[in-house]
């Protein structure tokens, strides 16, 4: 009796197993076949352009529908003639590429040569982070961004051709085999960055591509070695930022048309996967959001309770514990001064509040230190000299050079003024407050000084208040990073103008930052939209005591089932 | 639910169904009801959210859910045998029948409270999320606008550049041209206006609005709201062009109360850009994106 209960126990688990494995491929079938268009590039143009190397003649049909795609979604950027020129280059950075040459930086091939159709076909699908080149993909079907692709390469694509046997040949990269990553590659791709591969020439120390910053590319055009803290702005990476495999094609590949060579003859496979899981390592693990690949933004700084004084200590553990909010900066573009180039792209932001005061510790990428004479006086927003477009051709890191001056690197957090009086949705705008919601704005600038402001929107300069109470308790630049701590007293008695800080409430915040060397000034900045600063309260004792209630409840509950059951 | 959504139920169910067949088939044994119930409950939630993109809001999830878990009671209760023999399994447990069971017994009685104490600790830890701030996207808009110098009545006003072959008003010109050219010297004058609404909106608008006018432009992910998406059927082709004319000349500042003027980061373009330039960008943003303007009538 016993054993043949045990049979069918046994038979039952394995019925239950075959059940999730039966699931486990559905959902994968599920993934697979849905809306996104991750699935279909494993269908038709994978079969289609998968070949390695060299693609063949594109049909007369496919240059035609090319053709006609080409003109109503990439020749405003990429230019009638492909040459990189539409009407949105100037404002671009990086610019869009220039097909004409057949200088393509994403590939899969050795340095200088053509990509395969495939690379060109990858690109195309997911775009180039960073950049302005959206991905294409679950926009365009696969077999219209086949037909772009086969349009690109063989009608704009003209100094070069992929057909011709006697000048072009494709070489693969091999992958090898992969490293996987751990302390002791890490520590092995530190030594080739450092050492052997020389990618700390370029990329920097802490390889925030402060290294060498007065490259350009082949065109004459200004360009900056990546930043590689920021892997979800690495052009041929969206989809799986934390990929090392992107790394080592690049690595490989080198990018063609920047000063990016191939290290595939300097370095072996094995240290060149170290090098990629090293490079890795160096980027923040976030949570990336799908729609902007950028990491998730969560729109709430919260500040946490220290006792006693706050630290002005950089590196002190304080900081270090508390959680950083990362904000996302976008380019001032629609008062002018306008900032299409916007060099800093993010602030990481963390805050500690005690008893009697509030500090903020803003810290960002910036690749170069550019400090002037302090500014005083009123600020003035939109200086006759400031550019909104680098001079075409000129480095944006040199200073002074032809009409393109430099200001102090400067940073600045935004609040509203009397924020309580505010109905919930009601803010200043975002841009320097207006005329009936002023904007308290604090400004930190290299040369040191804080200054406090009143802006009451952008057509009115801001005022430079009296009675400052805002303090740089730390400031320091190293390595392509600044990092600044600001601190005020909660309470003011000035409560007209300066916002005041009460726990538990969502006080709307938003943060600009100024890159000195990008001409950046005044209304020339970066900026984020509102966040809201909440200065945490302590934790109420209910949130540990209901649990225990719930506990003992349910306890109870099981008692009782069991007795009710049990007896029989 | 958009049909996608039920294809993939649809898909998941019939998978589900097919398994439970072949199991019966090859082994005399399906899946026992209490865990199909469980399962099919598994699955939803999985689908509803990790699988369904873009995500659907919690609240929506939370109905799906209920839904789901009626209709699979519904279900299992449809005869008194498949309704015992899903509570037997439960049953058994409650009574600890075999040692078997008992172990199962002893397990459920220690996990539940535990995770019930986990997962009131979890809901009631402030987590302090974003204030939600709900504001009315499409508010109504007003009689007339006063832009450059002149009143605009947006009831009469038309699109100076909307015109056919002949230089005349037409509603349904895209029908025509979708396809062509506007970069093609010899095109004609509507395609001349498309090609230079597109040039203001590659140089202004599509930092936000993004090269393919999916709201995801390159400064997009900065901003809250997002910038709008004109591919969604909810905007461009449920407007009128005149409403479309006062958003872009008058920006989030020139939005009324319900729309919260302040929360959109879009400038008033009037300051940037022609009356005659802000018709030529909407009609590339129709022409680009395929749909029609609503009409009045």
């Amino acid at each position: 009796m016993n054993k043949v209960n045990g049979s069918r126990n046994k038979n039952k688990f394995f019925f239950l197993i075959l059940a999730g494995v039966f699931f486990a491929a559905s959902f994968l079938l599920i993934a697979v076949s849905s809306a996104d268009d991750k699935g279909k590039d494993a269908g038709k143009p994978t079969a289609a352009a998968a070949q390695s190397g060299r693609p063949d003649k594109a049909s007369p049909e496919d240059l035609e529908a090319g053709k006609a795609i080409y003109f109503k979604k990439c020749v405003w950027c990429h230019g009638p003639q492909g040459a990189g020129d539409g009407p949105a280059a100037d404002r671009l950075w990086p610019r869009p590429r220039n097909f004409n040459a057949g200088t393509f930086k994403i590939r899969h091939t050795g340095s200088g040569e053509l990509p395969t159709e495939q690379d060109l076909f990858l690109t195309v699908t997911h775009g180039l982070p960073g950049s302005a080149m959206p991905p294409w993909g679950g926009i365009l079907s696969d077999t219209q961004r086949l037909q772009v692709v086969r349009f690109v390469r063989t009608e704009l694509v003209k100094d070069r051709n992929f057909l011709d046997k006697d000048t072009e040949e494709f070489h693969v990269i091999d992958f090898g085999k992969q490293i996987s990553t751990s302390a002791d590659s890490l520590a092995k791709g530190k030594e080739v960055f450092m050492t052997k591969g020389k990618c700390v020439e370029c990329h920097g120390n802490e390889g925030r591509g402060d290294g060498n910053k007065t490259q350009k590319d082949e065109w004459g055009f200004p360009i900056f070695p990546a930043d590689l803290h920021k892997c979800w702005n690495f052009r041929g990476n969206r989809e799986d930022p934390y990929n090392p495999k992107n790394i080592f094609r690049e690595v490989s590949t080198g990018l063609n048309g920047t000063p990016m060579p191939s290290f595939a003859d300097a370095l072996s496979i094995e240290e060149r996967w170290n090098v990629a899981n090293f490079v890795i390592s160096l980027c923040p693990k976030k949570n990336i959001d799908r729609n902007t690949n950028k990491p998730a933004i969560d729109f709430v700084v919260k500040s946490s309770f220290t006792q006693g004084e706050i630290s002005g200590d950089l590196n002190s553990n304080a900081w270090a514990d508390t959680e950083a909010t990362w904000v996302g900066l976008a380019g001032q573009i629609t008062e002018k001064p306008r900032n299409f180039v916007r060099l800093v792209d993010e602030v990481w932001v963390r805050s500690l509040y005690n008893d009697k005061e509030v500090a903020y510790l803003l810290e960002w990428d910036d690749r170069n230190k550019s400090v002037g004479p302090a500014e005083a006086g009123n600020y003035e927003l939109q200086p006759a000299d400031v550019k909104e477009v680098p001079p075409a051709g000129e480095p944006v890191a040199v200073k002074g050079g032809d009409g393109w001056t430099v200001f102090n690197d400067s940073v600045g957090i935004q609040f509203p003024q009397k924020w309580e009086a505010l109905n919930s949705p009601e803010k200043p705008r975002f841009i320097f407050g207006d005329e009936k919601n002023p904007a308290d704005i604090w400004k930190w600038d290299a040369s040191g000084g804080v200054a406090e402001y009143t802006g009451k929107g952008i057509a009115s300069p801001l005022t430079r208040r009296e009675a400052q109470d805002v303090k740089a308790i730390a400031s320091d630049y190293s390595n392509g990073r600044w990092r600044v701590i600001l601190k005020r007293s909660r309470e003011t008695g000035d409560k007209d103008n300066d916002v005041q800080f009460s726990t538990g409430k969502f006080i709307p915040t938003s943060f600009y930052a100024w890159d000195g060397n990008n001409g950046d000034k005044g209304a020339k900045t970066a900026i984020s939209t509102w966040y809201y600063t909440i200065l945490k309260p302590p934790v109420p004792s209910k949130v540990y005591s209901v649990p225990v209630v719930v506990v003992i409840v349910v306890i109870g509950i099981e008692f009782w089932l069991r007795r009710k059951f049990g007896k029989k | 639910m958009p049909i996608e959504l039920i294809l993939v139920e649809v898909f998941a169910l019939f998978l589900f169904l097919a398994g439970n067949y072949f199991l019966k088939k090859v082994y005399g044994r399906g899946v026992s009801k209490f865990f199909q119930g469980v399962l099919l409950l598994i699955a939803a939630y999985i689908i509803f959210k990790y699988i369904i993109f873009p995500p659907i809001p919690a609240a929506l999830l939370y109905t799906y859910m209920g839904l789901i878990t009626l209709v699979v009671f519904l279900l299992l209760s449809t005869t008194d045998q498949s309704w015992n023999e899903f509570k037997d399994p439960i049953v058994k447990t409650l009574e600890g029948g075999s040692p078997r069971f008992k172990t199962i017994r002893m397990v459920t009685f220690v996990l539940v409270p535990v995770l019930a104490g986990y997962g009131s600790y979890n809901y009631m830890y402030p987590k302090y999320q974003e204030p939600i701030e709900l504001r009315t996207v499409h508010p109504a808009p007003p009689a007339s606008i006063q832009v450059h110098g002149s009143e605009l009545i947006l009831q009469k006003a038309r699109s100076p550049f909307r015109v056919n072959e002949k230089g005349d008003y037409d509603e349904k010109v895209e029908d025509r041209y979708l396809k062509a050219n506007p970069f093609d010297d010899k095109g004609v004058a509507y395609l001349k206006y498309v090609r230079e609404g597109g040039e203001i909106f590659f140089q202004n608008c599509h930092f936000c609005h993004g090269d393919n006018l999916n709201g995801a432009g390159m400064f997009a992910f900065a901003f809250n709201p997002i910038p709008a998406n004109f591919t969604d059927p909810g905007t461009l082709a449920q407007l009128q062009q005149t409403f479309v004319f006062w958003r872009v000349a008058k920006g989030g500042i020139g939005l009324p109360r319900e729309g919260f003027p302040w929360a959109s980061a879009m400038p008033p373009w009037e300051k940037h850009l022609t009356t005659d330039e802000i018709w030529k960008v909407i009609e590339f943003e129709y022409w680009h994106t395929g749909y029609y303007p609503r009409t009045w009538d």
